[in-house]
């Protein structure tokens, strides 16, 4: 049905989503965790600036990347410890981007999750003889699994989804940085709409289905909420 | 094994400063209006909350200049207002949850279930189970693990009366085994449960003794209250078939009293005496319905509120009060070391 190349990228983008999704999963639980529980001083600043991706156009977000990880870019450095002379055009600059790019979908249910947590429950824990990291994988853990499921489900669909961004940084190599979506485009730019319409069809229903599966399962959980 | 506290902490708008001593046995009230600062330093005492001083207790340092054991260092068991059951597991599984990490002693699991009656709960998830069943699963996951002090801050005030008394009994009879520190501002709690008192005003403990003492003193904020009540301990003795009446001794005196059933002999009970309830006569009445008429010490006499007058009677070694009006103790003339007999109009057990 879809040529090798279209397989091609959209093994890329499920890679790439996962690998995104799975960073930021160990990125955003102690940032999560920091925001829900504690005061700190300029936090609105830093949410706002974490939020950023939700309203920001991806190219921006792009442009910035492709200055910031290029050769020159404060990001060089990065660059180096990855033996490379610069990051754009990579699968590792793509999953810089992504993981930026997704961030405030994995960062807003894990949140959410974190801050209905009663303190309670908690100081319970510990009397009970329970250790600050027994407590996270005995309590919270178990606690906030739908905020997981919803971070985990939201942070792979919506870099799954991603176009502006990976169009900016990613440079459309097969095999390598070239995802669904882009294959997509170029689809379209070529004229070739019969790729197009399968491609589509499948990013569709791969889509729905991750959101499908997701909202079921909350269905049948009441309790947190998904949506940043 | 006695706790002994010399601690200090900010607490909102005032400092929390206590020097105490807990009694290595029974239950120990730490009794106060609320915002005195009873959850802060019951907190403390876990470890949940940073205090600066010293907590000794038996031979462990749980708090020094060099030292400070988290609460799970502590061999503490503790009940909230709220049940605070962990709403992830079944009942089974809380009870687990301390079991294995306090290394609960072999049989002690049963033993709690048991004691506790919530057998028939343990595979139910604890979000259906009522107010009064959540905390008999708390109070049981509390004891498990072989606690060396319970911490119980106000663990019944989320409860309907006939779970109170319920989970009262349940408390007083885990009191037998380990002691326990008990946070109320409810004085029937209080009456019910105390060996020892703590009182404790704007973050400092103003009083402390024996449950008795502390009722009785004139000048103790107890007595000042409405409901100024005295404790006196008693022996089951006859029991008055055809009045349905049983017999408490109280040193060399009988109080008699309405039960429903009669008592075992030579039981030992508390009795309760709202100093409302008692009025004072100089010679013995012979045509007074009032079935309890006892001759009394007074011991010291003490204005409380406009006209009224707070006296303290020794009666049979005890001391009980009375609360009558100024003019009654001008009439009588009153004084301490003066002989009168005590008309109690109503006793009861607690």
């Amino acid at each position: 049905m879809l040529s090798e190349g279209d397989w091609l990228a959209l093994g890329v983008s499920i890679q790439l989503a996962l690998l995104t999704t799975v960073l930021l999963m160990a990125l955003c639980t102690p940032l999560a965790w920091w925001l829900a529980r504690r005061r700190l001083p300029g936090q609105a600043l830093l949410e706002a600036v974490l939020a950023l991706p939700l309203v920001l156009p991806p190219s921006v977000l792009g442009f910035y990347l492709l200055i910031g990880l290029g050769p020159n870019g404060p990001g060089g450095w990065l660059a180096e410890v990855f033996a490379q002379r610069s990051l754009a055009f990579t699968f590792t600059g793509l999953v810089i981007g992504s993981v930026l790019y997704s961030l405030p979908f994995v960062l807003q249910p894990l949140k959410n999750a974190f801050s209905a947590i009663d303190s309670q429950q908690l100081d319970m824990a510990a009397v009970a003889g329970a250790r600050p990291r027994d407590r996270f994988f005995s309590l919270v853990l178990p606690q906030c699994r739908e905020g997981y499921a919803s971070a985990a489900i939201l942070g792979f669909a919506h870099t799954l989804g991603e176009f502006g961004v990976v169009l900016m940084i990613g440079g459309s190599l097969s095999g390598e940085t070239r995802v669904a979506s882009v294959a997509l485009y170029e689809h379209v730019e070529a004229g070739d709409y019969v790729s197009a319409h399968r491609l589509a069809a499948v990013l569709l229903g791969l889509s729905l289905l991750l959101l499908w599966g997701l909202f079921r399962w909350q269905r049948r959980r009441p309790g947190l909420g998904a949506m940043p | 094994m006695s706790l002994e506290l010399s601690v200090q902490g900010l607490r909102g708008s005032f400092r929390l400063q206590v020097e105490a001593t807990l009694q290595p046995r029974g239950v120990t009230v730490l009794f106060g209006s609320s915002g005195a600062g009873k959850s802060s330093l019951l907190r403390m005492v876990a470890g949940l909350d940073h205090c600066d001083g010293a907590i000794r207790f038996a031979d462990q340092t749980w708090l020094s200049q060099d030292v400070e054991l988290a609460p799970w260092q502590r061999p503490i068991g503790m009940l909230f207002q709220q049940p605070t059951l962990f709403r992830h597991l079944t009942v089974q599984g809380n009870l687990e949850y301390v079991a294995r990490r306090r290394q609960s002693p072999a049989g002690q699991q049963a033993q709690v279930i048991e004691q506790t009656g919530i057998a028939p709960l343990m595979a139910r998830r604890v979000e259906g189970l009522s107010g009064g069943e959540s905390q008999r699963v708390a109070l049981a996951r509390a004891m498990l693990g072989a606690p060396q002090l319970l911490l119980l801050d106000e663990p019944l005030s989320a409860l309907d009366e006939a779970h109170k008394r319920e989970l009262l009994d349940l408390i007083a009879l885990a009191a037998r085994t380990v002691p326990v520190l008990y946070v109320t501002h409810n004085m029937d709690e209080l009456l019910r449960l105390a060996d020892q008192v703590w009182l404790m005003k704007r973050g400092r403990i103003i009083a402390q003794g024996p449950a008795s003492q502390e009722l009785s003193r004139l000048d103790g904020s107890l007595a000042q209250r409405a409901d100024a009540t005295a404790l006196l301990a008693g022996l089951v003795a006859d029991y008055a078939r055809e009045d349905h009446l049983q017999g408490i001794t109280v040193g060399d005196a009988t109080l008699w009293l309405p039960v429903e059933q009669r008592l075992v002999a030579g039981e030992s009970v508390r009795l309760r005496i709202a100093a409302r309830d008692v009025s004072l006569c100089l010679s013995a009445p012979v045509d007074s319905s009032i079935l309890n008429i006892l001759p009394a010490r007074v011991v010291g006499l003490r204005e409380v509120g406009p006209g009224q007058c707070l006296v303290q009677l020794a009666l049979a070694g005890q001391c009980i009060l009375a609360r009558i009006s100024g003019r009654s103790a001008r009439q009588l003339s009153l004084f301490p070391g003066a002989d009168v007999y005590a008309q109690i109009k109503a006793v009861a057990l607690v």
